[in-house]
């Protein structure tokens, strides 16, 4: 057989891009995209709409060929972005080029936390695709305590050239099971604890999501989220659950804790086989949400479901 | 009152009979196991069709789906269709979300899911 880059290629590359400047960012995406098409590779980017046209400029026709998203909208719950990413290498035969910017400057801190287990869970997700992902930072405009997580989180480094990133931790190190506790709720909560009744749980949280201010099918869409984490309360333990609703202005928040271990972090992150009879529980609780907090460990499953009360755009 | 409640019909459409099974309230963890007894004494019978009207369903989790999914298993095997009817909306939406309504027919009433 001979010798093909594309064969040396095929293996799982996970590199992190800091990047400063417009011009440096456009010609280092695009490259990377270039590269790819010039092989006959299929090429996605999910980045924010300004940076879509700064790709777009670079690449000029060959723009046509890459499947551009907006990312803002797509990795709104960054839980949506590797099922959307599995789906395209699933429809493009050989070697896949990605770029994702899951990160800027506007994400608040629970977004930033969803969006750096989304990091980790890529290093699993996609540990034997045929896949080359480009994630870049804006090392300008973001947080030094994010920058530092992204080195943490992506095998490799590129800053002119690449390199492996000295800090990169292995996943299950940067895993919910081992990242910190969720920062603690806000002065205000209601609390409920339940066992067997899912009914009045959901009675509960629709009640406050009417008062939030919540769509009625938005309101709905939380109230299956919420009993489907409580019903693997009754599955997985022995003991009641506690819920705790909470709501400003922005948004309104219901968090669900029990004493059940979630082993596998990929859990809900992949869409079950239809005909699957098991595992939609939590594909659903991050399908309906706006974002998805959780933290796992022996001691108990915390999972913080966050819906905007004005209702966002969202994909599909 | 009970969370959810079934009441069981046959019915003949065009001389062909089916089965009709009501469901109403809320369908969970806590009573998808009487659910499936109440599906799977009917699935027994082998009908030819099996329709699930689900206008009474004000909610339905995965795993109710999940009881769903297993008897149209045996619905498939015993060369019978299962077909839901007229879904409310987060029902509806729940069903898409889970690619449940690719694997089953989902009509708007009762009327379309026997005329199949």
């Amino acid at each position: 057989m001979a010798y093909s880059p594309a064969t040396a290629e095929a293996c799982f590359k996970h590199v992190c891009f800091f990047y400063q400047a417009e011009a440096e960012y456009a010609a280092t995406v695009a490259g990377f995209l270039r590269a790819g098409l010039a092989g006959g590779e299929a090429a996605f980017a999910a980045v924010p709409p300004d940076k879509i046209s700064l790709i777009r400029d670079a690449l000029g026709a060959d723009a046509g060929n890459v499947e551009f998203a907006d990312m803002t909208t797509l990795g709104r719950n960054p839980a949506w972005i590797i099922p959307q990413v599995l789906a395209f290498i699933g429809a493009h035969a050989g070697h896949v080029r990605y770029v994702g910017e899951p990160i800027w400057a506007a994400c608040g801190p629970a977004e930033v936390r969803a969006a750096m287990q989304h990091e980790t869970l890529i290093n699993l997700a996609f540990a034997d695709a045929d896949a080359e992902i480009l994630c870049p930072y804006d090392i300008a405009a973001l947080d030094p305590a994010v920058i530092a997580d992204a080195r943490r989180t992506h095998p490799l480094l590129s800053s002119g050239r690449r390199s492996m990133s000295p800090e990169y931790a292995v996943p299950s190190d940067t895993l919910p099971s081992r990242s910190l506790p969720l920062p603690a709720l806000t002065n205000g909560a209601m609390y409920h604890t339940y066992r067997t009744d899912l009914s009045q749980v959901r009675a509960l949280v629709l009640q406050h999501a009417r008062e939030a201010g919540l769509t009625e099918s938005r309101a709905d869409d939380l109230v299956l989220a919420v009993s489907e984490v409580a019903a693997n309360t009754l599955r997985h333990t022995q003991s009641s659950g506690t819920l705790a609703v909470w709501h400003d202005r922005d948004e309104i928040v219901c968090e669900v804790h029990d004493e059940g271990t979630i082993a596998n972090p990929q859990a809900g992150r992949r869409r079950p086989a239809p005909d699957a009879t098991g595992g939609h529980g939590l594909w659903l609780v991050h399908q309906v949400c706006d974002l998805v907090e959780l933290h796992s460990d022996a001691s108990g499953t915390t999972i913080r479901m966050h819906m905007a009360i004005q209702p966002p755009e969202r994909n599909g | 009152m009970d969370l959810l409640t079934t009441s069981v019909a046959t019915a003949e459409s065009d001389t062909e009979p089916y089965t009709l099974v009501l469901l109403d309230g809320e369908a969970d963890v806590t009573n998808c196991n009487a659910l499936r007894e109440v599906l799977e004494a009917e699935v027994a019978k082998q009908p030819r069709t099996l329709i699930l009207d689900l206008s009474g369903l004000r909610f339905m989790d995965s795993s109710a789906l999940h009881v769903i999914l297993r008897v149209n298993r045996t619905m498939d095997r015993q060369g019978g269709v299962l077909a839901l009817a007229c879904p409310r909306d987060p029902v509806a939406k729940m069903l898409r979300l889970t690619a449940g309504d690719q694997l089953l027919p989902v009509y708007a009433t009762v009327d379309e899911a026997t005329a199949g």
